[in-house]
């Protein structure tokens, strides 16, 4: 057996995790191997130093002053929840105000429309003023289509060669 | 009454529950991180918070494990954050290792010169210390705390296999730094 699988078998025996073929095996390799016998004298009292450490009280009277403690923690929770919620509320908030706000500022507004684009949707003749003009039987209307009538008969008048 | 009866009552909110719990485990706790923080007052601080926390949690224990597992996750996780909030959490590479076994051999010729058993364990403390923290967690637990290794395993989400290599590693180590002392005690032999 070499000596690092003697060290490993060491190791292990000290936690009982060796069989009885293992531990037979060891123990002809530690009667031959003064260094390996150094090693696991020394693994053992390095145990019996350790386990020297084991269980320590704390201090006193440990409940009676964890129990204050744990009323008060119970008082403190919902609060402590609250100003958790809280604390993720705000910027959800916030993110929501800039959301809204950017649907508002990015969508298109209905325009308002143009006279003539409502007597359409109404199903109204847009022309319906101009065309009471000529149609119209008032008398200054009648005067005003023969002024523009006259004006279009008139020969332009240019200015006369030499 | 058993445990799970102990901690199912202690989660519909009775105090005398969970005051049993508390009993049962507060020397366990303290010892776990008076191994880890060494101020007694600090240790203490540290094992009733540790309890605090395990009271806020409970309602989210589901017994999927043993009480004593979880609370021992909850211990390792706070007295890592109180050591890391002193600055003491640093991690020492094994070239720092043995450069202190080096630097403390002088301590250690001490030690053996005085041959008292308080200077022993002071220097077993000291060495365990300087031990990276992975190495000194799974030491603690197994070889001062005495739990068994499928209970490491379960505590510190660590396969088997990787509990038994980092325990041996951290024996290893810790034999190093205390040879010159160890070889003055001796050991009896059994296997």
């Amino acid at each position: 057996m070499k000596c690092k699988t003697a060290e490993t078998w060491i190791l292990r025996s000290l936690d009982g995790r060796l069989d009885e073929r293992s531990r037979g095996l060891l123990a002809e390799h530690l009667k031959g191997c003064a260094s390996c016998r150094k090693a696991d004298a020394e693994y053992r009292s390095m145990m019996t130093l350790l386990r020297e450490e084991r269980e320590d009280a704390p201090l006193p009277r440990f409940w009676e002053r964890l129990e204050p403690r744990l009323r008060e923690e119970q008082k403190i929770v919902p609060l402590i929840l609250w100003e958790r919620w809280a604390l993720h509320a705000i910027p959800v908030f916030a993110a929501l105000v800039v959301l809204a706000a950017g649907l508002f500022i990015f969508t298109p507004q209905a325009r308002e429309m143009s006279q003539s684009e409502a007597l359409l949707i109404e199903n109204a003749n847009p022309f319906s003023e101009t065309r009471s003009l000529f149609e119209g039987k008032r008398p200054e209307d009648k005067s005003m289509r023969l002024i523009f009538a006259s004006l279009d008969e008139k020969p332009s008048v240019g200015r006369q060669s030499p | 009454m058993d445990e799970k009866q102990l901690v199912r009552l202690a989660q519909d909110g009775s105090q005398a529950a969970f005051e049993e719990l508390v009993a049962k485990y507060q020397s366990k706790v303290f010892s776990m991180a008076m191994n880890f923080i060494r101020n007694r007052e600090a240790a203490d601080d540290a094992a009733q918070e540790v309890f605090l926390k395990a009271y806020l949690a409970l309602p989210k224990f589901h017994l999927k494990s043993e009480f004593g597992t979880w609370l021992y996750r909850i211990a390792i996780n706070h007295i890592k954050d109180v050591l890391r909030k002193r600055g003491r959490a640093k991690e020492v590479s094994l070239d720092d290792v043995r450069e202190l076994s080096v630097a403390d051999e002088n301590a250690m010729e001490k030690a053996e010169a005085e041959r008292e058993t308080e200077a022993r364990r002071g220097l077993v403390q000291g060495f365990v210390q300087g031990l990276p923290e992975k190495y000194r967690v799974i030491l603690t637990l197994r070889d001062i705390q005495g739990l068994a290794y499928d209970e490491i395993s379960r505590v510190l989400h660590l396969s088997p296999g990787t509990v038994d290599s980092r325990l041996h590693r951290a024996r290893r180590m810790l034999r190093n730094k205390l040879g010159p002392c160890l070889s003055q005690e001796g050991g009896s032999h059994e296997m």
